[in-house]
């Protein structure tokens, strides 16, 4: 130890009110950060993310409004426990290493000091987020998917961020133990996910919680803010939710006599008791939502009718001979759809009531019973003059149950339109269409049946040529199954 | 006077452990001795700050510590090193104080002076940027010492300071608190004699939650003169006759 | 020390055999170990379930919800794998490893059988055999974590697990499904490879902890209460 004086005045009062006090708590804000237990959370946080969001997320087509939405359901899970469990040991860390007394010992309110920490573990929480949800977008973005950014969800997943590490690290100061960060990091998962199954109805409380990206039961839809805009209603009740839960939190911790001057801690209840009014006045908006055609949470108070407005958009059609035209962000789609509906199309090209061109429709979304949500065609199956024909694409997003649903639904519907007869179909009726679609509902064995063995067996080409001729019989019901080929 | 201290008690539960201490000094150094349980630590702690009285008054630099302002304000002036030292293993020995240095409320501008010459006058300079969780007891002890000079105090409190240290460095130590006590009141909690007949210019022994000795280490050793006290050198004598006579 | 007259008498260990000796060791050991609050968080986690299964609950729900509770009471059990007395304890004698296997292995059991008694007479998926398998695994890797990073961080790597798992868990509804037997919760509760991973990690877990202790990480291990 050496006696050589280098003297370090202590600044007097006037000297001190002249100095940037900023520059004090960025010093502060500094060491926090580097020292940070989140900063080692951080490659495991990648990982689960990578695992759980990112890898799932690429499975789908390049979809904003599916992967957007993942960053706020999916990313969220992964990122809830560990910010709050890296928090709570933060929050414990000063009765960990036995620093209370020399703390207590300084100049700065103990409130300032314990933000400075939260801050820390709230900035590396936000950076990591940012940065998955960036490696996710710039993917997306690279794949070439329709329209922009969906900022929303972002925005919320964000807003996690704060809150979380105010649970966490709250729930380590006030109860400091060995226990409390695990707990607390499940704790907060569990409740999570068991606020998710309290959800019925589209006016449920419920659907503040910051993984709810949409109507639950349906999860990140592929129909959703496609042809109309995300609707940030549901976000912004959110954002305010958690925005006022973190104020509460962490006004909280500067309650206490020994958190600092009196007008540290008046300014402290001042804002704990706005972010319970915040909080509050957020779960009263979102029990007041209303899933809207669209399939979005709107939000009465919130909602602003522009966004209501349906996107313009440039459809992206194939070259079969009845073109099938699907929205841009669809695209993705088209290979699927044309292998699915290419051959009966090219049956059914020029025969009298046969659509002339295949244009996906927007889904009209209406809430049911409990947590039901039906989602149908908006408009009629067909419209205009010559015909297009509405195609609703189907949710299922893995390829074969697409087809298998394209088959059932779409192709039903055109080959009807050509052969006609509905749900009153004659049994030539019937067998031409499960000739055409290829299926085999019809009872084995009976006459039916057999007739459209027999014209399934005929080649595409000859059972085009039979249908112009015969066609206008048939959809009048006047051909029987002994007429047929 | 900076510290000024009238009929100060302190009761944790039923025990009393400071009861009724008055004191008053200025610059210099003060070593506090006394037996395990005198009551030392706790006087230490509310002349920190840390702790308030049950009854009494205290003022510290001029200020009253029991009104949040004027507390700040002599927590600004203010070092401390604990009997138990706590640390972050993960930070480095300049991490830890300049945290310290901006908890204090020092102005940024000089923070990062500070911190190198108070890392210097501990001895750690070639320990600097070592993380604590790797340095042995006695260094950790100087980082204690760096972090409680490094806004150059006026009213430093040191409990068990030398715990640790190795020779050489009591040496050196003591050296700093005599520099240190030309400006400012150092007051040392000890149970080594020898650090304060080496350094302190005064001295006071507390028993039981009371002061039963205040002089200077001179007069401590000439109260053995006389006796049959205990001790191999004359203040160890001096205390062990105190300790006695107050006991009977 | 003073040498001042003695005025209360001395406290004295009682005496006792062996049994006596051992039993008060234990009994020392599992409050070092802070086994009364783990038994605590295992009760809690118990009512917890109990509560949360009168409730009808879709079938993720219903699987998803006795996993985390099971998680609950492995971190529990993992943390006090911690040492509040570090390296004294460490240089102990041969008791020292036959206490931390057999505090583990009890916790172990009372856990089990708390969430058992929790899911008696309710629908509890998967069974006991499911929170068996479940648990130990859990137990296993928190023990694990123990020995590498240190008592008190040894919930890390059980939360992340749980994690993987719930996703695990999911994707049996929206495939691809996840059917490798170290996701053990997402296999069914008889599926032997799924045992059998969760047993491995349970044994290296306890023999771990039982042979090295957790890992020492300074100063804090005797300050974390």
């Amino acid at each position: 130890m050496s006696t050589g004086s280098v003297v370090v005045p202590v600044p007097d009062e006037t000297t001190r009110r002249t100095l940037p006090a900023l520059t004090a708590t960025s010093g502060l804000l500094r060491l926090e950060m580097r020292r940070s237990v989140m900063l080692w959370m951080l490659p495991l946080v990648a990982t689960l993310f990578w695992f759980i969001t990112y890898r799932p997320s690429m499975a789908y087509p390049p979809l904003w409004n599916v992967r957007a939405m993942s960053m706020q359901t999916t990313a969220l899970s992964v990122f809830a426990p560990t910010v709050v469990g890296a928090a709570a040991w933060l929050g414990w860390r000063e009765r960990r290493h036995g620093m209370t007394d020399l703390l207590i010992g300084t100049a700065r309110p103990r409130w300032s000091r314990q933000l400075a920490t939260w801050a820390a573990t709230t900035c590396w929480a936000i950076v990591a987020y940012l940065g998955c949800g960036g490696v996710l977008y710039g993917v997306t973005a690279w794949q070439g998917a329709w329209g922009g950014p969906l900022w929303w969800p972002a925005v919320v997943g964000v807003v996690s961020m704060p809150a979380f590490a105010a649970l966490g690290f709250a729930a380590g100061v006030l109860r400091p133990s060995r226990f409390t960060a695990p707990l607390v990091a499940i704790g907060v998962f569990l409740a999570l996910q068991i606020s998710l199954q309290f959800i019925h109805g589209d006016d449920s409380y419920w659907q503040i919680s910051p993984l709810v990206a949409g109507p639950w039961e349906i999860g990140p839809d592929t129909g959703v803010a496609t042809f109309y805009r995300y609707l940030p209603d549901l976000p912004i009740a959110q954002v305010l939710f958690l925005a006022g839960l973190t104020a509460a939190l962490l006004g909280t911790l500067g309650l206490p006599g020994d958190a600092g001057g009196r007008r540290l801690r008046r300014c402290a209840a001042v804002v704990t008791a706005a972010g319970l009014l915040t909080t509050t006045t957020a779960v009263a908006l979102a029990g007041t939502g209303r899933l809207d055609a669209h399939g979005m949470i709107a939000i009465p108070l919130l909602h602003d009718e522009g966004d209501d407005r349906p996107l313009r958009y440039t459809p992206v059609c194939n070259h079969t001979p009845i073109p099938v035209c699907l929205h841009p962000a669809s695209a993705g789609y088209l290979p699927s759809v044309t292998a699915a509906l290419e051959p009966v199309l090219t049956e059914l090209a020029g025969l009298p009531g046969a659509p002339v061109r295949i244009s996906q429709a927007a889904a009209r979304y209406e809430q049911g019973p409990d947590n039901r949500v039906s989602i149908s065609r908006a408009g009629p199956p067909t419209s205009g003059t010559p015909q297009v024909f509405h195609l609703l694409l189907p949710h299922q997003t893995a390829t074969a149950e697409f087809v298998a649903e394209l088959r059932v639904d779409a192709l039903q519907s055109i080959v009807n339109s050509v052969v006609g007869g509905g749900r009153n179909a004659s049994p030539a009726q019937q067998a031409v269409t499960e000739a055409i679609l290829g299926t085999s509902t019809l009872a084995p064995g009976s006459p039916a049946a057999a007739a459209a063995q027999r014209l399934a067996a005929l080649p595409a080409a000859a059972r085009h040529a039979w249908l112009v001729e015969h066609v206008a019989a048939l959809r009048a019901g006047q051909l029987t199954l002994e007429q047929l080929p | 006077m900076n510290v000024e201290i009238e009929d100060l008690t302190r009761r944790f539960g039923r025990t009393e452990a400071v009861a009724g201490v008055t004191m008053r000094t200025g610059p210099g150094v003060f070593g506090l001795l006394g037996p395990n349980g005198a009551g030392k630590t706790s006087l230490l702690r509310m002349m920190a700050t840390v702790i308030s009285p049950t009854s009494g008054r205290i003022r510290l630099l001029g200020r009253d510590p029991g009104q949040y302002g004027q507390r700040r304000e002599i927590r600004r002036r203010l070092g401390y090193v604990p009997q138990h030292l706590g640390y972050y293993p993960r930070f480095t020995v300049v991490e830890f104080v300049e945290y310290f240095a901006l908890l204090k409320e020092m102005p940024p501008t000089r923070v990062h002076h500070a911190v190198a010459a108070a890392v210097e006058r501990v001895g750690l300079g070639d320990k600097a940027t070592a993380k604590l969780r790797t340095l042995s007891g006695g260094m950790l002890r100087r980082v204690g010492i760096a972090q409680a000079i490094v806004n150059d105090p006026e009213l430093l409190l040191l409990d068990e300071p030398t715990a640790g240290l190795d020779p050489e460095q009591r040496v050196a130590f003591r050296a700093l608190l005599r520099d240190l006590g030309q400006r400012a009141t150092v007051m040392v909690s000890t149970h080594l004699v020898e650090d304060v007949g080496a350094a302190c210019t005064e001295v006071a022994l507390m028993d039981r939650g009371k002061i039963v000795f205040q002089g200077t280490p001179e007069e401590l050793a000439a109260r053995a003169e006389g006796t049959t006290a205990a001790g191999d050198a004359p203040l160890e004598r001096g205390y062990s006759a105190v300790l006695a006579q107050a006991r009977t | 020390m003073t040498g001042g007259e003695t005025r209360h008498r001395p406290y004295v260990v009682a005496p006792g055999g062996a049994m006596r000796a051992a039993l008060r060791l234990a009994r020392l050991h599992l409050d070092s170990r802070r086994v009364p609050a783990a038994l605590a968080v295992v009760a809690a986690c118990a009512v917890g379930l109990r509560v949360a299964l009168r409730w009808q609950w879709e079938a993720y729900g219903a699987l998803q919800l006795p996993l985390i509770f099971e998680t609950g009471c492995a971190v529990a059990i993992a943390v006090t794998a911690t040492s509040l007395l570090g390296e004294p304890e460490r240089v102990t004698g041969r008791w020292l490893p036959l206490l931390r296997l057999s505090t583990t292995l009890a916790l172990t059991v009372a856990a089990v059988g708390a969430l058992a008694v929790a899911g008696a007479g309710a629908h509890l998926a998967g069974g006991t055999v499911e929170v068996l398998r479940n648990l130990a695994g859990l137990v296993g890797i928190g023990l694990l974590c123990a020995a590498l990073l240190g008592g008190a961080q040894a919930w890390a790597g059980p939360t992340t697990y749980l994690v993987i798992s719930l996703y695990a868990l999911y994707t049996q509804w929206h495939g691809p499904a996840l059917t490798t037997p170290w996701l053990w919760p997402a296999r069914p509760p008889y599926d032997l490879g799924a045992a059998v991973c969760a047993a491995l990690v349970f044994s290296a877990g306890v023999a771990l902890i039982a042979v090295r202790g957790a890992r020492d990480t300074g100063p804090e291990t005797a300050r974390s209460g």
